[in-house]
This record gives C-alpha cells, structure tokens and sequence, in this order.
C-alpha cells in the first residue's frame, strides 16, 4: 500500500505550479488519489496529473517542499484510494485553477472530450496547448489575459453528453446550478487524515470524502448542505469555505 | 448501577471511527444495523492532535493497523452545537469523553451528558503527540486514578457510564476501581500498544507521533481475553471492541461476555453503503446463529458449565 517513488524531472508548469514526475507509474484511475507523503511534513491527498506525476501548485509549507525537490529524492505514495470518475462519454471537462490538472488524466480516457477552463490569469491555464488537440477549449481569466475576461460559469452552459467539474469549491459550487445533476459528477476536496474512511475527518455532510468520493454525481452534491459551505478543520471544528 | 440503554442491534461504531454526528446520520440513512452510535472523544480544549501520517496498515483490513491520530477535539462548546443539531430516528448516541485530570473528565461529563444516552470514559488511548503522556499513561495504567476519573465523572451526570480500558495494562484492577467508584458497565477495550513502523526506505518511523495504537485482527485475541476475564470477575455489561469483521468474531465476543459489539478497523475502506452492508451481514449472521433464541441467550455463553453444544460447530 505504501510506496517509495524517486523523482525523475520537476516540471515547472507556470510561475506557481510545478509537475512532478516518478519513476514508476501508479495503477490510479481518473479521479482517484494518492496520499503523497513528505517524511517530518506530512501527509496529502493529491490526485495523479501523469500515470507517472503530480502537478502542484505553492500554499504553504508542504506543497513549497513538494514543488522543490529534486530528481532522485523520494516521496511516499499511498494508494491508489477513494472513487474516481465513471466512463465518461462526449464530457465537457470544467476546470478551475489547479483542479484543471486533475482533468488531465479524465481528458486522456474519455471520447471526444471538450473543455472549459478558468483562473484568475494566463498562467493558471494548464495543459492548454495538449487540451487544444483534444477538443475545443473554452477559456475564461479573471484579468482577461486569455479568453474571456471573467469567471468560468460565464461559459456555461455549454452542450455536452456529461459534465466533470474539479476546482475551487465555490467555482464548482456556482457551476453546479448550470449542469444537468444527473450528468455531472464533482470532484470533492476535504482536509485528510486517514483517508480510508476510518477517521471521518474528510466528511462532507456525513458522507466520508476519502471512501465515498472524492467524485461524487451531482445528484448527491445537491443534497450536501455543506457543500460550498463548510468543512471541518484539523481539530474538527467547521470552518466557512 | 444503571442498566445501559437499549442499544438494538447491539452493535456500534467505535469510539474515534466515523466521529462525527453527520457521519452517524449518514450510516442511519444508509441502513446501517448500529444500534448505538459512538462519538470521536471529547476533550476539555481544541486540539488538532499529530501531523500526518497518523495511519498506517498493511493491506486493506487484514492484519494490524496503527493509528497515532492523538485525540483531535473540537472545543466542548462546538460540540454541544453539534450534537444539538443531531437527528437519529432510532439509534442512541454515547459520547465518549476524556481529559487530563479527573477534574477535566468530570468538566467535559457535565457538558455533554445532556446529549448522551449513555457516556465512555476513554481511560486507555495510547497515543500522544511528541512530549506529551498518553491518557493511558498519565491515567488508565492507574486504579486509583481511573477510579477518581470515574467518581468526579459520576458526581457531574446521571447517565450510564460506560469505563473503556487499556488492553495494555492490569485491567481488572483498573475495572474494579471504576466500577467500585460508579461505573455501569466496561469498554474492552481500547487499541493496544502502542506499536511502531518503520519505512525501510526512508529509515523512519511512518507515523508523524512515531508510536500508534494497534487494532484490527491482531487486536482481536488479547480484547477477547479481556472482555472474558472481565465478564467472569465482574459479571457487568461490557462494550467490546476490537477487530470485530464478521458475525463469528462478534458472537465470539458476546460468548466472552459483551452485550454490545463496536466495530471499527473493518470499515477501512469501505463507502457509506459497503459499510452499512457489512453491519447487516454482521446482525444477520448473529440472527441466524441465534436461530430464534434472544441476543442475551449467548452472552457470557462461554462461560457456562455443562456439555458442549456441538449444533453450531
């Protein structure tokens, strides 16, 4: 279950984000997560951008130690855990800053997928040249630096077989009301301790985010009070989102 | 001493598994057969506990797993909000509670008891963050101790108390002491240990608090033989605890003497619905191997003198 990778290449892929590529390949399906751990750091949930990579944007200590290691260290990765995305046919993929790295692998596995991204400038728009031979691109930036000046809701609707959204809570919480539920599926984003469903940390409205989602339909997300609202910290006190 | 709740089916969630009331309603939602739901424990001040990792297992639910998550707590006033907001249709709730000091036990006891169908003392968890002592240490290893624990405890709330010991430790001293102090019944019992892992890549300890507590199936002979040796001195309620899987592990149990059954470890991995299906199998399987005859029939069941019955074997 829990595995030692050496890193091969850091890639930087804009001024905040950086992609970590290991020596092996990890059997995790679009969707799924990784507990990627940094000895005396820590612990975090992190979805594979790359069979073979993370991509990871800078906040605070763990993921600024992360971004900056160097080809031959190492990191442990446990897993692969949690649900991942079903089958996926025709999808508009929508991303939201870093949560547009997550669409990657989902992109790679899915029939003519097209997509609908957004960040607050040019720079947060990953992939975009290898998303472009895919299928259509929609982009939307807060500074208008590429695309539409504005948010991504502000592309949507857009015509789809099924939808993936994977960003900021509130970005997916603002997209939700513009999707057809029963098409759509959310990746969900909670604080982690276990991460196989033992400690209930990670709940979102009583369901466990680790063994329940992290992707969750959006018929489900719907009935999630806390959803775009609140989430409970390390202690287990809620904090607002 | 006051009977314990009506807990039907007699089985619940451990203490420190699932945590949290939303969690509970969702497994209520979802069918789960858990008679009674059984709270994160409580403590006297907010406290993120250890870093992660704060678990580590070797497969998926078969052998031992270590846990080090240290008693992360929100504030005794966050969780009277919480535990305000809770709707269970028809299962009871045990809030568990601890502190560092019998006055802090007894501070906690008296906030929550409004809440509580019932409360656990945690006298025996023994993990830490770095630096400190674990309540398994600085209380549970203690008879007197405990048994102060539970007399402060028991002068702050009328509801049944339930003293859930260290496997780690001389438990029937420990379990005399609280149930000489007020106690109604006895948890057996807490995780083991603590234990240790090592990456071998890494040439460290796993676990960000080093040490862990020890549960799933390596736990589940040595609280047997607590929950056994307590029915047979004691002869008092017990909550067993303790790589509880399957029917035959919990009717194992309730042969040793336990009237309710926690289950935990084995719900490493599974989703809201897997989970609740497994607590069905689980009632089910007790059902059937009861073939008609009341729960209580097979509790302390080893116990009793005459021939074998060999029906079930």
């Amino acid at each position: 279950m829990r595995d030692i990778a050496r890193i091969v290449e850091n890639r930087r892929e804009s001024a905040w984000t950086h992609t970590l590529f290991f020596d092996h390949e990890v059997a995790c399906a679009p969707g799924q997560f990784m507990m990627v751990w940094l000895p005396r750091l820590g612990e975090k949930p992190f979805t594979l951008s790359y069979l073979n990579g993370i991509t990871v944007k800078r906040m605070g200590a763990f993921t600024r130690h992360l971004a900056a290691l160097e080809p031959g260290e190492a990191i442990g990765l446990r897993g692969p855990l949690g649900k991942g995305y079903p089958p996926l046919k025709r999808p508009a993929l929508i991303g939201g800053g870093v949560g547009i790295a997550e669409l990657r692998l989902l992109a790679l596995a899915s029939p003519e997928p097209r997509f609908v991204l957004g960040g607050r400038t040019a720079e947060e728009i990953l992939y975009r040249e290898e998303f472009g031979r895919l299928g259509p691109v929609h982009i939307a930036t807060e500074d208008g630096s590429l695309g539409r000046k504005g948010l991504v809701t502000d592309l949507l609707p857009i015509e789809a077989e099924s939808y993936a959204v994977c960003g900021p809570e509130r970005m997916m919480a603002a997209c939700l009301p513009l999707l057809p539920p029963e098409r759509t599926f959310l990746a969900v984003e909670r604080y982690m301790k276990c991460a196989v469903g033992l400690c209930g940390q990670c709940t979102c409205s009583g369901w466990r985010v680790c063994v329940d989602g992290p992707v969750f339909p959006g018929t489900w997300v719907r009935q999630m009070e806390d959803f775009g609202r609140r989430r409970r910290a390390k202690s287990g006190r809620w904090e607002a989102i | 001493m006051k009977p314990l709740p009506e807990i039907h089916p007699p089985l619940v969630n451990a203490s420190g598994i699932l945590s949290y009331p939303e969690v509970f309603e969702a497994f209520e939602s979802a069918g789960a057969a858990l008679g009674g739901y059984v709270t994160k424990s409580v403590g006297p001040v907010e406290k993120g506990g250890n870093e992660n990792p704060v678990v580590v297992y070797p497969g998926r639910s078969e052998g031992p797993v270590l846990n080090s998550l240290a008693l992360p707590t929100q504030s005794p006033e966050d969780w009277e909000k919480d535990l305000a907001e809770l709707r269970l249709k028809r299962s009871r709730l045990i809030v568990s509670i601890y502190g560092g000091s019998p006055e802090e036990f007894a501070s906690v006891a008296e906030r929550m008891s409004p809440f509580s169908d019932a409360i656990e003392v945690n006298l025996g968890c023994p993990n830490r963050v770095p630096g400190e002592q674990t309540i398994m240490e600085s209380i549970g290893q203690s008879p007197a101790l405990s048994g102060e624990v539970i007399r402060q405890v028991r002068a702050m709330t009328e509801k049944p108390l339930i003293a859930k010991l260290s496997p780690n430790t001389d438990y029937l001293a420990v379990a005399e002491a609280c149930l000489g102090a007020g106690a109604d019944a006895l948890g057996c019992g807490n995780t083991l240990g603590p234990g240790l892992a090592i990456d071998v890549a890494t040439q460290k300890a796993v676990l960000a608090g080093t040490t862990g507590g020890i549960s799933g199936p390596a736990l589940k002979p040595i609280n047997l033989r607590m929950t056994y040796d307590a029915y047979a001195r004691f002869g008092c309620p017990i909550i067993a605890y303790g790589g509880i899987a399957t029917w035959q592990d919990a009717a194992e149990y309730a042969l040793a003497g336990a009237c309710v059954l926690g289950i935990g470890t084995a719900f490493l991995g599974k989703g809201t619905h897997e989970a609740a299906a497994l607590t069905r199998a689980v009632w089910e399987g007790i059902l059937a191997y009861l073939e008609g005859a009341p729960f209580s029939e097979i509790v302390g069941g080893a116990h009793r003198k005459g021939a074998p019955d060999l029906t079930h074997a």
